[in-house]
């Protein structure tokens, strides 16, 4: 063995090289505070390993790169573990980043002769940044789409050349194939590249100048192995502790698929651009033109950090850089939890996070289902979900009468600012709220709590009593006493169960033996104990013809209620026969909607569309009023109670 | 650990080998963690258990229940004589996070036997995956790439190959025409081992 390491030795000369590595001699022994350089290049060797691996895997163009991130994240062996290192070792470099700079600003480590190797560092940190820029876009989610779209457009408002040079970044004048490749590029190419050059020139050059000690004679000097080793393994080790334990317990998260249609209102840049981010928020910075905030102030900092060395020779010039760069950070903490805590406090804003991560779930749920990610990408499934776009269509088209489940389709209220004070109020529903439309529950209101539902057509100022509504509101007030009394609640049930039964919706499963008692009592109008009138009073017969007589014109047909060619052709026009006739209210939607939006918007609304796990909109609502409640007082109390109606 | 003992103290050797063992483990340990966590990852092919292409959506249309696949042909259109004729084979594939909807996913040669029943095999060859044609002065199938030569049987007609050609299952329907159970097979070996298995 000795002898095999002699040769090789002779050969190379690795003891030399191991010597010359191993026993630096560190002035006053070793400390922890030297540690910080040693677990940026620990993180950076993570970052290396991983990436690599990621890159195995990874498949950079529109149509793929969010589909192969999802494959890494959710059907590879260990993905999400690596993919949760490389995402949160990136973080935890940019804060090791920020104390390797405040301690060398601290000790004055870069004065002379360490000036060079102080601008190498800087350097070292401008291609981290460009790595984490480029990185943040890869999986080509929601999120880093359109964070990116913000940093490119920053690029495009540099002086002179910007527009030329965030084509150059982004491959075109549009986002696409390109910009992916190029980015992968830059990311897993040439920046790391970068980096290990200048890394191996800063190592060196550090080397070359020994390490900056304030008191030499604070204790006995001792060698880099092992005593200083120990010191920077233990360090590397709780480093690698707080990336495991984020990419095991928490992971690296993966909004929905890019899709420029489709706005993304929560968009944000990562934390630790935040404090930039606010800073372009103050209109008075915007004054000053884009490239001012984003580019001059930054640059300036920059270039101030750069000119330490030589600030530092005036006398006090250490001193002031100390001062500057405490305040630096200052200011960055400061901006960002000034930021953070307005989007904690801001509903729309938190609104559309969960609306993100609703999005995400469902996008992660389908593409798992059996038919998998069509070729189109993972864009098309969610644009082509009516669970998805259901809400956003109802949002846009039916809301500004309708509610559903009291908020607006996509859990947000309905708010109209008072023209004097500018004060937000929600706007009373005008029509019912459709959040339970068609099933059990909508029928268990229909006949025990019509009034309540059709409530909200009074805010339209119509009056229930006299006006379209008179034929059922007279029924309901004849039959509710009879429909609510205790006796009757399980012939309520079997009623609600017939008519539910119309529909057919998809996945309704249905009780023979109550379906039959409730077509016997819809039949006879007889229940355990009293009389009702019958639908078919007023209603064609469920089960026969439709029949125009004189008196039924504007009696809604039962047959098919709420099943999907019944809603449709209700929500293409409510004034047929078949409807409301002549005492229709609602705007016909046949030429409001494209053919696509109406299917998915029925679709929705029945039902029919892929089992999903996801949350509904309205777990979110109830914060949302509690809010509203406590900044207006309770004068709102009224809508909150009054879950809205529609013209039914 | 404290900076203050000094190398000069009869303690120090046996201080210093257990220090400079515990630093060479640790760091070790170091760089054990993410590589071993990116190799597992990089062996991913070998060690994740597959989810087989759900049943439900795909076998539904293009496959029986027995996994046959329909031609694009019937029994009385192939040349009486035997003369070999190749047809595409059209499935739905899986390809990582993606489903291909009825897309050729082989080819094989068909040809019709004196007793009215059908033969097929997979063009794939089975000494190198080369694709094996039909060579019809000879009235053989020769493989390009390594001469790999078979009769009409399939049989080898050299050493090169391991194996005849691979014979796949067939049906004879009147109405709906010829179905083939298509798999694909190991190369190299001299028995036939489908790759799915």
């Amino acid at each position: 063995m000795n002898r095999l390491l002699e040769w090789l030795d002779d050969r190379t000369g690795y003891r030399n090289l191991l010597n010359e590595t191993l026993y630096e001699p560190i002035p006053g022994g070793a400390r922890w505070r030297y540690v910080w350089g040693s677990t940026l290049v620990f993180t950076f060797v993570i970052q290396m390993i991983t990436g690599i691996c990621l890159w195995a895997a990874y498949s950079p163009s529109v149509q793929t790169a969010w589909e192969s991130v999802f494959y890494i994240q959710h059907e590879m062996y260990l993905g999400s573990v690596v993919r949760g290192m490389h995402h949160y070792a990136a973080q935890v470099m940019i804060v090791l980043l920020a104390l390797h700079l405040m301690q060398v600003i601290i000790d004055g480590a870069y004065r002379a002769p360490r000036e060079i190797n102080f601008w190498l560092g800087l350097i070292l940190m401008q291609i981290i940044l460009g790595l984490s820029l480029t990185g943040y876009l890869l999986p080509w989610d929601q999120k880093g789409y359109y964070a990116t779209q913000v940093t490119t457009k920053i690029v495009g408002s540099a002086p002179v050349v910007g527009q030329e040079l965030q084509n150059l970044v982004q491959g075109g004048s549009e986002y696409g194939h390109h910009t992916l490749t190029r980015f992968f590029a830059m990311h897993a190419g040439l920046l790391p590249a970068l980096l290990i050059f200048f890394l191996v020139v800063h190592i060196y050059v550090f080397r070359r100048h020994g390490i900056t000690v304030k008191n030499p004679n604070r204790g006995p000097s001792s060698d880099f192995w092992p005593d200083q080793v120990l010191r920077d393994s233990v360090a590397c080790l709780g480093v690698l502790a707080v990336v495991m334990g984020l990419a095991i317990f928490k992971g690296a998260a993966l909004s929905g698929p890019a899709d420029p249609s489709e706005a993304y209102s929560a968009a944000r840049p990562e934390w630790y651009f935040m404090f930039l981010f606010r800073f372009l928020r103050f209109e008075m910075v915007e004054h000053f033109g884009q490239a001012f905030g984003a580019i001059y102030v930054p640059g300036a900092v920059m270039l101030l950090i750069a000119l330490m060395p030589i600030i530092a020779l005036v006398r006090g010039g250490h001193r002031f850089n100390v001062i500057f760069a405490w305040s630096l950070m200052g200011v960055i903490v400061g901006l960002t939890v000034l930021s953070l805590i307005e989007d904690v406090r801001d509903v729309e804003h938190q609104a559309a996070l969960a609306e993100a991560d609703r999005d995400a779930l469902r996008a992660v749920e389908l593409a798992s289902g059996p038919n998998r990610i069509p070729i189109e990408g993972a864009g098309k499934l969610l644009r082509e979900d009516p669970f998805t776009q259901g809400p956003r269509i109802f949002a846009k088209h039916c809301a500004a009468c309708h509610r559903y489940d009291g908020h607006n389709g996509r859990g947000r209220m309905v708010m109209t600012a008072d023209d004097d004070t500018g004060i937000e109020r929600p706007t009373l529903p005008t029509a019912a709220d459709l959040g339970n439309f068609g099933d059990r529950q909508w029928w268990r209101r229909i006949l025990t709590d019509y009034r309540n539902l059709m409530q909200p057509l009074e805010n339209a100022g119509y009056d229930v009593e006299s006006s379209i509504e008179y034929g059922m509101i007279s029924w309901f007030e004849e039959s509710v006493e009879v429909l609510t009394a205790e006796a009757n609640q399980a012939d309520v049930d079997a009623m609600v169960e017939y008519l539910v039964a119309q529909s057919g919706r998809p996945g309704l499963e249905l009780n023979a033996e109550l379906m039959e008692r409730g077509e016997e009592i819809l039949s006879t109008g007889s229940l355990t104990e009293g009389e009702i009138s019958t639908c078919d009073d007023c209603h064609s017969e469920i089960g026969g013809e439709f029949e125009l007589g004189t008196d039924n014109v504007g009696i809604p047909e039962l047959n098919g209620y709420a099943s999907y060619t019944w809603l449709k052709a209700f929500i293409d026009n409510p004034g047929t026969e078949q409807f409301y006739g002549e005492n229709n209210c609602m705007p016909a939607f046949a030429d409001k909607l494209s053919s696509s939006d109406m299917d998915l918007l029925v679709r929705w609304m029945i039902g029919d569309y892929a089992a999903t796990e996801v949350k509904p909109y309205n777990s979110k609502v109830e914060l949302l009023q509690i809010e509203i409640d406590d900044s207006s007082g309770n004068e709102v109390a009224n809508a909150d109670e009054q879950p809205a109606a529609d013209s039914e | 650990m404290s900076d203050s003992q000094t190398s000069g103290s009869s303690e120090a050797p046996r201080r210093n080998f257990f220090v400079r063992a515990f630093t060479a483990a640790l760091g070790a340990f170091l760089g054990l963690v993410p590589a071993m966590f990116g190799l597992l990852f990089f062996f991913d092919p070998l060690l994740r258990k597959r989810k087989k292409g759900s049943a439900g959506a795909a076998a539904g249309e293009k496959k029986d229940a027995e996994g046959f696949t329909r031609l694009d042909v019937k029994l009385d259109t192939l040349p009486s004589d035997g003369t070999p004729m190749a047809f595409k084979v059209r499935d739905d594939k899986y390809d990582a996070w993606n489903l291909y909807k009825d897309v050729e996913v082989g080819t094989v040669w068909v040809r019709r036997t004196a007793d009215d029943d059908v033969v097929a095999f997979s063009t794939i060859c089975p000494h190198l995956g080369c694709a094996v044609d039909f060579r019809a002065g000879r009235q053989d199938f020769f493989c390009p790439c390594h001469t790999s030569a078979f009769d009409l049987e399939g049989e080898r007609m050299n050493d090169i190959p391991p194996r005849g050609m691979d014979r796949l299952a067939t049906k004879v329907n009147d109405q709906t025409g010829i179905w083939v159970k298509y798999q694909t097979f190991l190369a190299g070996r001299k028995e036939q081992i489908a790759t799915d298995e």
